[in-house]
């Protein structure tokens, strides 16, 4: 294992709420970062990623808890001290200096001779294929130029840790897909740690070694994309990250689960008899046509997405959503049409 | 709580620039804010004997202060209304007569000459049409025997020049209101009059308020006028407590007379924070509808507004031009023969005070827009305890009228241990905690336009917080850097309420020699520095605009404005 970089302890930060009072923004945060790992957070608008992001960065101080950034406390050290790159939503370029002022400008800070300077601004702006830009001004370029100048600027200078605030969401979502790979590639070239914070659970996925989700203040779980997606540890993880069925189950065996009148063969060390709640992917549920008028489910809804036909199933007392990925091999289904529902095994999961 | 607080000071006590930075401006303000304060306090409730309230109690029943004391209140009542009455009819003309661009810009300099002027011009310009010797009274009316002196003549002199305050408060309220709302109310059969009434004042009201409470203000601060025009049969408190500390040379007299002034000063203070200050100006808007002459105005009506502007407009050209006149002609009235004889006299005799008024506007300029960035910047940026503190010191002396705040700084820096009287140090000091506020203001204004997230853009790559000020705020800031060290250069060529008690033989002022001029009986050389002064400013106002459009900077215009407001 790579060793930790990035180490959050217990941080909590408290913020004046003019009708609730004091309310917690980050709760008991606690947080590694191997080197060289991008790590992301990622949760609803509110829950407290913005303000756990500044406390790394620095713009804010921990009310509790201690951070520590290769291996030196800096849970009281100003951010121009801790060795952070730090790319803003708002890009936040300084619109009085040019493109190369921009990117030099923590190079000029640290008092670098001007050829070294030339050189590292020209390197790093062709890195992110801005050479010919230098002499423009920040508001002459379009929004994902001066993502790229931002970007640019925060890694020239070679810091410890790279973090991200929601860097794409001013973006289109076409030039979004491509900034993400874009920064991944980086990243991952120079093997910067790198906290990335996020709201929207794809870019999350597409573009983290390890995903923290956070709600209200806490992480609510971490673990890699996979793990969050098939082996969801609530059901607000389960909802927040991709679609998905929650449905009621009852225990009837230690090998057996009944949801909606089908017995479903699940290992589980539940208590017989228990009611849990399982959690099933739309794309993990095969549909067949049943055979007569006896199937005790039936489609509500068709919609054809072009990669994937999309149904909502009627059963027993729940509405399934189903994506049947593999819908060019077989025949549509109709609506009214009863159907037999086949769960994977491998895609269910019981929570709790 | 207490835990915050400790963050806060741990966070201070780690940023050397920041902690040089907030102790330097505290104790500037200390010095010089809460130092002269607190001596002309002394001066006026302690003796010998320690604590008294005597010297206040005597000043209470004298019958000439009780007279003067009713005489401020009255004129700065009827100040304010009528100004804000005229403030509005320009303002009222301006957003809704569909003027074209050339003539609003004529009302607009009209309206704005007199912000910029000495204190005397209008007061000189009335001597000039309505005295003994009058343009109007003796010349077109043949009236002998007048007196240009007294209440009337000091609240028209003040009205008009302190209406345009009105018209800059209440301008943007009306040009807010959106014109279509008017129109719907129109459309739905109202009748113009009615509409009028019933919409467009209602909406207006706040601003009406403001606008008076900042008339009534600034009316009762006003030293200049009442002691050219109001003469003796109209005493009024600043005069009366510059009579008491000049004349008399009795300081403790002077300084509770001042005090007695504080009480409306604080009054309105008060009403304007807890009235006027929390209500949202504007109610309604919609999509600002086209700027085209509004149909909620009938064309006479119109008419009627344009020729009343128009012709207060030309009554403040006409003073003007009497002005300009009287230092080009060997005696106003006795003798109009063309001559350059006053400008020779105020560039020879006159020399040594303009001079020192220059080196004072130009040490006080730098100094004052350094001061109000510094401290804009320490009152929107950054978080330390005492920071609501440091706002409000740092506009006392600003709200303080200035009779106050001359005695207060010739009380406390005549002796040791801060002996400053009779020195060029003390004047400009005056200058820069009395009109920096406004640099302050432009400067918190334009920081909630620009993104905090700049300046932790610069901290995070490295830059402590010195350096990020200097890299990227103080840049971004310019415009009311400008802005504010603009206002501190009109003010040092044009202000005397407070540095008339400052001055001395080595260091005076051109407003202290033009009032010197004027009781004299020397008007022309009066008129002839009013003019320099003018023209100064003009000349000083124009390049700083063009430094401002230069700039090109986020709500550069909204600083320039702000030269007129402080
Ligand atoms: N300076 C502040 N003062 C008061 N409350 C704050 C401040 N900053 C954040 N908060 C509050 O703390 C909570 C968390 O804010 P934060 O910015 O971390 O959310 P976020 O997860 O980044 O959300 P978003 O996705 O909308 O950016 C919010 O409820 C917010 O209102
Ligand atoms: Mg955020």
């Amino acid at each position: 294992m790579a060793p930790i970089s990035i180490q959050l302890d217990r941080i909590s930060k408290r913020f004046d709420h003019t009708v609730k009072g004091e309310v917690y923004a980050v709760r008991e945060v606690s947080l590694a970062v191997e080197q060289g790992e991008l790590l992301t957070l990622l949760g609803p608008s509110g829950c407290g990623k913005s303000t756990t992001l500044r406390m790394i960065a620095g713009f804010e101080e921990p009310d509790e808890g201690t951070i520590s950034i290769g291996g030196k406390d800096v849970t009281h050290v100003l951010p121009n001290k801790r060795g952070i790159g730090f790319v803003f939503q708002n890009y936040a370029l300084f619109p009085h200096l040019s493109v190369f002022e921009n990117v030099a400008y923590g190079l000029r800070v640290q008092g670098r001779d001007e050829a070294a300077i030339g050189r590292a601004v020209g390197d790093v702006l062709e890195l992110v294929g801005l050479g010919r830009y230098e002499r423009q001004q920040p508001h002459q370029l379009s929004g994902g130029e001066q993502q790229r100048v931002a970007l640019a600027r925060a890694v020239v200078f070679q810091p410890e840790v790279l973090l991200f605030d929601e860097p794409l969401s001013n973006l289109d979502a076409k030039l979004r897909v491509e900034m993400r790979e874009q920064i991944r590639a980086l990243q991952k070239r120079i093997g910067i740690t790198t906290v990335y914070v996020t709201h929207d659970q794809e870019e999350a996925m597409a573009i983290s070694d390890r995903i923290a989700v956070m709600d209200r203040g806490e992480i609510v779980q971490e673990g890699s994309a996979h793990q969050l997606y098939y082996r969801p540890a609530s059901e607000f993880v389960a909802r927040f990250i991709g679609r998905t069925n929650i449905l009621p189950g009852r225990v009837v065996s230690a090998a057996e689960v009944e949801v909606e009148g089908l017995r479903i063969a699940l290992a589980t060390s539940r208590a017989m008899g228990e009611t849990v709640q399982l959690v099933v992917r739309p794309e993990m549920i095969e549909l067949g046509p049943a055979a007569g008028e006896t199937g005790a489910a039936h489609i509500v809804q068709r919609t054809f997405l072009g990669e994937k036909t999309d149904y909502l199933v009627a059963l027993g007392g729940s509405t399934l959503q189903v994506s049947a990925t593999d819908h060019y091999r077989r025949p549509p289904l109709d609506v009214g049409q009863p159907v037999t529902v086949h769960f994977h095994p491998e895609g269910l999961h019981v929570l709790g | 709580m207490a835990a915050r607080q400790t963050v806060s000071w741990r966070r201070v006590a780690a940023d050397p620039a920041l902690l040089t930075a907030i102790l330097a401006v505290w104790i500037l303000l200390l010095l010089f804010v809460l130092y002269p304060l607190a001596h002309l306090l002394e001066r006026a409730f302690f003796d010998e004997s320690g604590f008294t309230l005597e010297p206040l109690l005597a000043s209470l029943v004298d019958s000439g202060h009780q007279a003067a004391f009713a005489n401020s209140l009255i004129l700065a009542t009827v100040v304010g209304a009528l100004g804000t009455a005229l403030g509005f009819l320009f303002a009222l003309t301006a957003v809704r007569a569909g003027l074209s661009r050339h003539w609003l810009t004529f009302l607009d300099a009209a309206a704005l000459l007199p912000l910029v002027s000495p204190p005397f011009t209008t007061s000189i310009a009335i001597i000039f049409s309505f005295g003994p010797k009058g343009f109007i009274t003796h010349d077109l009316l043949g009236l002998t025997n007048v007196s240009a002196y007294g209440f009337w003549s000091t609240m028209s002199a003040e009205t008009l020049t302190y209406f345009p305050i009105a018209y800059l408060t209440l301008r943007p309220i009306l040009a807010a209101i959106d014109p279509n709302l008017e129109e719907m109310a129109f459309s739905l059969g109202g009748s113009r009059w009615r509409i009028f009434r019933t919409v467009t004042v209602p909406l207006a009201v706040p601003g009406f308020a403001n606008a008076f409470l900042l008339l009534f203000a600034a009316s009762l601060a006003d030293f200049a006028t009442p002691l050219i025009l109001a003469g003796n049969s109209f005493p009024v408190l600043p005069t009366q407590a510059y009579l008491q500390i000049t004349g008399l040379f009795d300081f403790k007299g002077g300084a509770v007379l001042s005090l007695i002034l504080l009480v409306p000063a604080v009054a309105v203070f008060l009403l304007q924070r807890a009235w006027v200050g929390r209500r949202t100006y504007v109610t309604v808007t919609g999509k600002v509808g086209q700027r085209s002459r509004s149909r909620a105005i009938a064309p006479w009506a119109s008419v009627l507004l344009v020729a009343a502007c128009v012709a207060v407009a030309a009554i403040i050209v006409y003073f003007y031009a009497l002005l300009l006149i009287a230092s080009l002609v060997v005696a106003f009235g006795a003798n109009n023969s063309f001559t350059w004889h006053h400008y020779h006299v105020i560039f020879t005799e006159g020399l040594p005070a303009i001079r020192d008024t220059l080196i004072i506007a130009a040490i006080g300029m730098p100094l004052g827009g350094f001061y109000g960035v510094l401290v804009g910047y320490l009152i929107a940026r950054r978080n330390f305890p005492g920071r609501r503190a440091m706002e409000l010191v740092a506009m006392i002396n600003y709200a303080l009228p200035g009779t106050i705040v001359g005695i207060a700084y010739l009380i406390a820096f005549n002796d040791p241990p801060v002996a400053l009287t009779g020195g060029v140090l003390i004047i400009v000091a005056c200058y820069i905690f009395r009109y920096s506020p406004t640099g302050i203001r432009a400067t918190v204004a334009l920081l909630q336009q620009i993104d905090r997230s700049l300046e932790e853009a610069s901290s995070s790559l490295g830059a402590g917080s010195g350096e990020t000020f200097r890299r990227v705020t103080l840049p971004l800031i310019a415009p009311a850097f400008f802005a504010g060290l603009g206002v501190v250069f009109i003010r040092s060529m044009t202000a005397i309420s407070a540095t008339i008690f400052l001055v001395s033989i080595s260091w005076t002022l051109i407003t202290v020699r033009i009032l010197e001029n004027m009781t004299e009986m020397a008007l022309g050389p009066a008129a002839a520095f009013s003019v320099f002064v003018i023209v100064v400013v003009f000349v000083v106002v124009a390049g700083l605009s063009a430094i401002l459009v230069r700039l090109r900077a986020p709500a550069a215009g909204a600083a320039a404005r702000s030269f007129l407001g402080g």
